[in-house]
Parts: structure tokens; sequence; C-alpha cells
């Protein structure tokens, strides 16, 4: 991953993941589809380092992300490719890297919230999982519930803390 | 064709899950009831009635078909007088109903998506007579029913809807009915009560022919059926909003003069002052006989999908 001049800015890692190729700038977003920001999960053991705005062949500026000790959860991989195509993720496991193949899910259950405020999914009480149908040519997910679209890059505003 | 449909144990949540076949096996139903047929045809049945919103013609079309098919009702209209205003979830009200020995559950509620909710909880089916903004799939198939009756065919005839088409349910599930047909759809309505984008992409999907107008003057002409509906104040979350569309849109004689011969309004009622009572004694007015057929349509759906 590391390119040109940043080459040395960040170590290799033994095991975890990287997340590669991530349009510049946008790493916080992927961070929060991961929930590894402020809102979402904390680990003591998981370090975490990113590299914003690095030169890349493919992208001519990039974002990456070092997930040192922690390998990415293969749902929350499928929804950060989900949102940025050019994603690739890598899973290292004592310092192999094996590349990760992206699905795109039919459906999408928990992990997303349904932004329309007056939809069943956000009545607190009820024992209810979120589900979206995936619209791909649209770049859109539907909630299975009240039919509300968000577009693809508006789901991290919907993950759930 | 329509004579292979078999609708029992169908969940009526919303107007995409059914097919033009079973639609018109509906109609046909329904025209079978206003007839004279189907009677007890819901002897020994129970159907449980849960309104979490106001509602009176939608509960008494339900209700009034259940009892005429020689079914037992129970359940609420007011959900501040029962269960519902201790905090039970409607997950609990619906479990509580099928385990009182209700063999179909009708509602209405406020949020969206609530009957398709219930649907997945109950095993008996779930029939919605409304939720939020989104959809009401019976008041659908009640106006194209009318539509079907008076003019003798659904496919070649140009529908405008006039109003809010953004909260208002009907005018989104007749217009997801229509799209089985091959019709004109006009959408004419300000830009704040334009229809949600997610009604514009399943017609778009569909294939349906859909245009939109600002003012009913530049499609009047045209049309054989005007679809009005109410400014659904209580949906709007701005009431200065709601001050600021409130009569923008009112359809009277004037306004229908410059329609072509043979031109039908619509309303699923109840109006406020969108639809001027000058109208109601001339060939124009069609809302009366919809509201009519109600009952019937609503007869025949509940045969098909809770009797034997």
């Amino acid at each position: 991953m590391e390119e040109g001049k940043d080459k040395l800015l960040v170590r290799k890692i033994e095991k975890g993941t990287v997340i590669d190729h991530v349009p510049a700038w946008n790493s916080e977003l992927v961070l929060r589809v991961l929930r590894l920001d402020g809102r979402g999960r904390r680990k003591a053991d998981v370090s975490v380092a990113i590299l914003e705005n690095v030169s890349s062949r493919v992208l001519g500026r990039k974002d990456v992300i070092k997930v040192d000790g922690w390998r990415v959860d293969e749902a929350e991989a499928d929804l950060v490719c989900l949102i940025f195509p050019s994603v690739t993720i890598n899973y290292i496991t004592s310092w192999n890297v094996s590349k990760y193949s992206p699905r795109v899910p039919d459906r999408i259950s928990g992990r997303i919230r349904c932004p329309e405020l007056s939809c069943i999914s956000n009545a607190s009480r009820e024992p209810l999982t979120t589900s979206f149908r995936t619209l791909k040519e649209d770049r859109m997910l539907q909630c299975a519930y009240c039919d509300t679209l968000i577009d693809f890059d508006r789901i991290p505003d919907c993950v759930m803390a | 064709m329509t004579n292979q449909i078999d609708l029992a144990g169908r969940d009526v949540v919303s107007i995409w899950d059914f097919s033009r076949d079973e639609l018109e096996f509906i109609f046909d139903s329904t025209a079978e009831v206003e007839r004279g047929g189907s009677a007890r045809a819901l002897d020994g049945k129970l159907v449980a009635l849960i309104f979490y919103e106001p509602s009176t013609r939608t509960y008494s079309s339900f209700e009034i078909a259940a009892k005429r098919l020689g079914s037992g009702t129970t359940g609420f209209t007011d959900p501040d007088q029962s269960s519902v205003a201790k905090g039970e979830t409607l997950h609990d009200t619906i479990r509580m109903y099928e385990g009182y020995g209700a063999d179909c559950i009708i509602m209405r509620h406020n949020l969206m998506g609530a009957s398709r909710f219930a649907a997945e909880v109950a095993t008996v089916p779930v029939v919605s007579g409304g939720d939020g903004s989104r959809e009401h799939p019976t008041q659908a198939m009640v106006d194209l029913y009318t539509i079907r009756k008076t003019f003798g065919k659904i496919d070649g005839l140009h529908i405008g809807m006039l109003g809010d088409l953004r909260y208002g349910r009907t005018a989104s599930s007749l217009s997801y009915a229509l799209s089985n047909y091959d019709v004109e759809i006009s959408m004419v309505a300000p830009d704040l009560l334009s229809a949600r984008r997610e009604t514009l992409r399943y017609l778009n999907a569909k294939g349906a022919k859909v245009r939109k107008y600002t003012n009913v003057k530049d499609v009047i002409g045209s049309l054989d059926v005007l679809y009005v509906t109410r400014i659904q104040k209580e949906r709007i979350p701005d009431p200065t909003e709601y001050e600021r569309v409130r009569g923008l849109y009112r359809v009277n004689l004037d306004l229908l003069k410059q329609g072509k011969k043979g031109l039908k309004v619509m309303h699923p009622l109840p109006r406020v002052d969108e639809l001027a009572s000058e109208i109601d004694g001339t060939d124009y007015a069609s809302y009366f006989v919809q509201a009519a057929a109600g009952v019937p349509l609503r007869m025949a759906l509940l045969r098909s999908v809770v009797g034997e």
C-alpha cells in the first residue's frame, strides 16, 4: 500500500486489516461504518493508523487505514466497499496478506438505522431488526419496512453506534 | 386466468405485493358481492380491528364487511383507552389478539411500515388500513375498482392526481396500483407536496407513464379522472407549511368545465375545502360511488384472505 514518498509513514503489521484505496479525505466515514469512530466501539488492544491524501497510482490521491490487531468484520467490509467501490481490503495474518473479495449483499440486516423517523423500525421498544434491500444499479438501499431510500453515500450517517 | 388465483392467508400490507391478475380477481369478486354473493363466508371467524389512528370510513367499512360475512369483530379504535396507553408494543398487541383466536388482523398505525412488521409477527393475515404516510392498499383497490366500474376499463385512461402527493398515502397506493395498467398518470402538486422519490422510483421502475405538473389547468383538458386528495395537516411537520399550501388547490365547477366530456372527480374522503360541494349533485362526482364500494370490496378481500 505504501507508495512513493509516503512509503515509510506507517510500519507493516503482523495481523489486522488494511483498508486501501479509500477516496482521499474519506477515512473518517470508513471508520464510522466500521464503528471505530468516537460513537462506536473502542478496543483497548487495537491501534488504528490513518494516512490521508497520500499519492496513489490508481486514484491520484487516497486514504489508507491500518487496523493493527483486529480483523474487520466481513459484513462491515462489504458495506465499506458498497459505499466506496474503489476500496480494497486486505487481511493480514502472520505478516501474510490475503485480499478480501467483497460481496454485494441482497439485503442488509441490522447495522443500519432507517433515516425516516416515522418508520416502525425506529420504534425503540419493538423487537425488530432493521432490514434493507440493496438496489445496486441505483446505488441505494431501501428500507424493507417503510420503503425509504438511502443513497449509498449517505450510509455512514445511518450506521448504528 | 383469474379463477386460478388463491389469496388465502395473504397479507395485504402493500399494493406492491399484488399483480394485475390478483387485482382483477379482487374486482371480479367485488362485483359478485355487489350482486348479492358471498353471504356468511366468514361464519365463526373472528376479525381483530386494531386502529392506532382515528378512522371513520375505513374502520366502519371493514367492520361492516366483516359482520356482513358473518364474522365476529373485536379490537379498538382509540389506543388511549387500550393497553397501548400503558406502553404495550405493537408486537405484543398482535400476539395477544392472535392468542384470543383472531383469524385476521386489520390495522391502522401512525408509523410507516407498521403493518409489514405486524405481518412478520402474526401467523394470520394482516390487512393494512393505512400506515403513516406510506400506503393504504385497500383504499387503492376501492379507487381502482370504482374507475373500472365507472369506465368499464382501466387501460387507456388518463388519471390526474391533485393535492397532497407526499404525505397522502392513498395517492401513492393508487399510483402503484395503476402502474399495473396501461394508463397515463399526471401528478399535480406544489413542490412541497410532490410525490416522494420512493414513489417516483417505483413507478419509473415499473415503466409507468408519469408526468408532473404544478397547475391543474395545464392538464385538466385531457383527464378522464381527477383524483383529489386532502392536505394531510396531521403529517406536515411544520404548521406554517400547512398554512402556505392550504387552499392552494380548490376544485370547483369552473375548473371542471375546462375538462373533457365524461370527466369524473374522485376523492378518498374526508374532504376539507379542496372539493366544492357544488360538484356533489353533478355527473362529475364519483366520490360517493367510490365510498360505497368500500364495503363490498373489503368483503371480497376478507372472503379471499380469511375464508376457507
